[in-house]
């Protein structure tokens, strides 16, 4: 019933906030506009073309993000087995950033043959890394999760000074303010081509997961009681460090590294159904995507046209959120 | 070994203290010598600063490339002693010792010792003008948000370097150039965007001079809400609605591979659809000094393709 209930209020949520995102803009469009592109779409109609070449894309990739590093940060979490852990721990977004102020800040060309790299940077620097910390946190064959959290820590520090060298050499006030918004996220950027790449790998992360849930909930025990039960630890967390690179390197790429989101919405999630729910993964990516929506809607709102940098409005009104919950009482981690 | 190691240190002791007596004398030389040398008088300048300067300053310099630009128009280029590393007209510029700004480097300005700095609001740090003013180097600040205001600053200038004729026959030409560039009466203004950087969108907002010098063409600034930050950055769906007649950033061809490839939603506006995408000069555009002129000029000759 409880679960029921749960999504019945991320159903109108989610109806709620597409409205919303696609009432708000330059263009002042009701909700017969709204409709109408929805199901008679014409492209001479600035309102139309508006909603949806630009709103629209915008909010599903909203929508993509929040879910992607939600989902990326409840499988890391069970696979250190550790409440403090978030898709940024092996470096990925430090890599991106990297990637991305690079070419930004002009140390490596911004476009080629017409084709704008920044994305491209981002994108290599986010698997480059990721891929560099899983080597650092592997030995004979095992992944050993405390030398992951530590490499990646590691690693993130220095493409962090590495990125601060970048900003602090980059030649105008344009450079600095365009690096701040990788460094912090941005939806500004979002069209229709995007949103395939983060929407398949999302949807085959989500039903990968769905039938080793069992497997991903044992975790919690710890890898040795695991093993005994018959869980293929290994197996298990190389799948689940393939989808949160994956998952992690696309968001980072496409929208800049969005802070907190894959740290408090796993932790939400099992606030409101328990530990192990079946419903957990589910619940946990549609609200990460409800709550990006949310906050690039605010972002929009308070500071017009282009918004606020994503990440200061999710540590805004994340972390209140995320001190409640620790403070309640009937919440554990384990 | 004992006694070797006493007297190395006692040698070392007696050195350090030289050095100090000597740093020491130097520095209250350098602070005593020009209050004992050169009559002050105080002045304002545009953040409302009350400054002591030298009666008759001997060693400018200027801490923005525009205002570099106009101390050259206005000053005698022999008492000018130095430059920023982005100081880059008039080209014999670049033959002046150079100061860098990002960070500031206090040591190199104490080592040029000049008697009245100028800087623009916004490029200088009223801190950092402050650090200088510890060091005995003012720092007058000058502020332009219209054409008129470069006028006023070449003028202020000429005051007080006693060039009051040199900066008058400047202003003067410069007057007479906008005079005969100037479109009166246009009863259906152009709109034109400026881009300054594409991934966001920054633009020339409505608060900068940008808009002053479409005023004198008879066009007006595309982006006609102001923001806070006057180069805001603008969503696709603003500029759309926008539509500006002429677009600023790059030539077409430039703009076609670049910024309509990024943004193809934007190949509606009426900039696009007409070919009016022009690359502006960006120093010219940039920087608040003689040289409006030559930008407003050159605006012109795009407003009119």
């Amino acid at each position: 019933m409880k679960r029921i209930a749960i999504f019945g209020f991320m159903l109108l949520g989610l109806g709620l906030l597409t409205y919303w995102g696609l009432a708000i803009g330059s263009f002042k469009a009701t909700f017969t506009d709204i409709i109408n592109t929805l199901v008679n779409y014409n492209p001479e109609n600035p309102v139309h073309f508006a909603i949806w070449h630009l709103r629209l894309p915008r909010l599903l990739l909203a929508l993509l993000v929040g879910g992607a590093l939600a989902f990326s940060g409840y499988l890391m979490q069970a696979m250190v087995n550790n409440a403090l852990a978030d898709p940024y721990i092996l470096g990925t977004a430090s890599g991106a950033s990297l990637g991305a102020s690079m070419s930004i800040g002009g140390f490596i060309s911004t476009t080629w043959a017409g084709l704008y790299l920044p994305p491209l940077f981002a994108l290599t620097g986010a698997f480059v890394v990721t891929l560099l910390v899983i080597l650092l946190g592997y030995r004979q064959g095992k992944l050993i999760p405390s030398q992951l959290l530590l490499g990646g820590i590691a690693v993130s520090s220095f493409l962090t000074a590495m990125v601060s060298l970048f900003t602090f050499l980059s030649g105008s006030e344009s450079a600095l303010r365009s690096i701040l918004f990788w460094s912090m996220g941005d939806f500004g950027r979002a069209d229709w081509a995007m949103l395939p790449y983060l929407a398949i790998t999302l949807l085959i992360g989500l039903s990968i997961f769905f039938f080793l849930q069992k497997e991903l909930h044992i975790l919690y025990l710890g890898a040795e009681r695991a093993s005994t039960i018959g869980v293929s630890v290994t197996r298990t967390r190389w799948l689940m460090l393939g989808v949160v690179s994956v998952l992690t390197g696309f968001s980072v790429a496409l929208a800049g590294s969005v802070g907190f989101v894959g740290l408090i919405i796993p932790h939400v999630t099992r606030g409101l159904l328990g530990l192990t729910h079946k419903a957990n993964l589910l619940v946990c990516a549609l609200l990460g995507g409800l709550f990006m929506m949310s906050c690039d809607i605010l972002s929009r709102l308070i500071y017009p046209p282009a918004g606020l940098p994503i990440g200061i409005i999710t540590s805004f009104f994340g972390v209140p959120f995320f001190v409640y919950l620790l403070l309640k009482k009937n919440y554990n981690f384990s | 070994m004992f006694v070797y190691t006493l007297s190395f240190r006692w040698r070392q002791c007696g050195l350090l203290f030289a050095l100090i007596g000597l740093s020491l004398s130097l520095a209250c030389e350098r602070k005593r010598a020009p209050r004992q040398e050169i009559e002050f008088i105080t002045v304002t300048d545009d953040l409302g600063r009350k400054i002591d300067i030298a009666r008759q300053p001997q060693r400018i310099m200027a801490l923005a490339p525009s205002a570099t630009e106009m101390l050259y128009a206005v000053a005698d280029e022999q008492t000018i002693i130095g430059r920023t590393q982005h100081c880059d007209y008039p080209v014999r510029v670049k033959e002046k010792p150079m100061v860098n700004t990002y960070p500031l480097d206090y040591e190199k300005l104490v080592l040029l010792r000049p008697d009245l700095v100028f800087t623009v609001v916004g490029i200088t740090s009223v801190e950092e003008a402050a650090k200088l003013q510890e060091l005995n180097i003012p720092v007058y600040y000058q502020q332009f948000e219209k054409v008129t205001d470069i006028f006023r600053g070449l003028e202020d200038i000429g005051r007080l370097l006693h060039r009051e004729k040199r900066a008058k026959y400047v202003t003067d030409s410069l007057k007479n150039e906008l005079a005969q560039l100037e479109v009166k009466n246009n009863t259906d203004p152009l709109k034109v965007l400026a881009i300054t950087w594409q991934d966001p969108i920054y633009v020339y907002g409505q608060n900068t001079l940008f808009t002053d010098k479409l005023r004198y063409l008879g066009a007006e600034n595309a982006v006609t809400a102001t923001f806070a930050q006057p180069y805001p950055a603008l969503t696709r769906e603003y500029i759309l609605k926008a539509n500006p007649d002429v677009l600023l950033g790059g030539t077409f061809a430039e703009m076609n591979k670049t910024f309509f490839r990024q943004y193809p939603e934007l190949k509606k506006i009426k900039a696009y659809q007409q070919k009016r995408i022009f690359a502006a000069t960006d120093n010219l555009m940039a920087r608040p000094s003689p040289r409006v002129i030559a930008s407003i000029r050159e605006l012109k000759q795009f407003l009119q393709k």
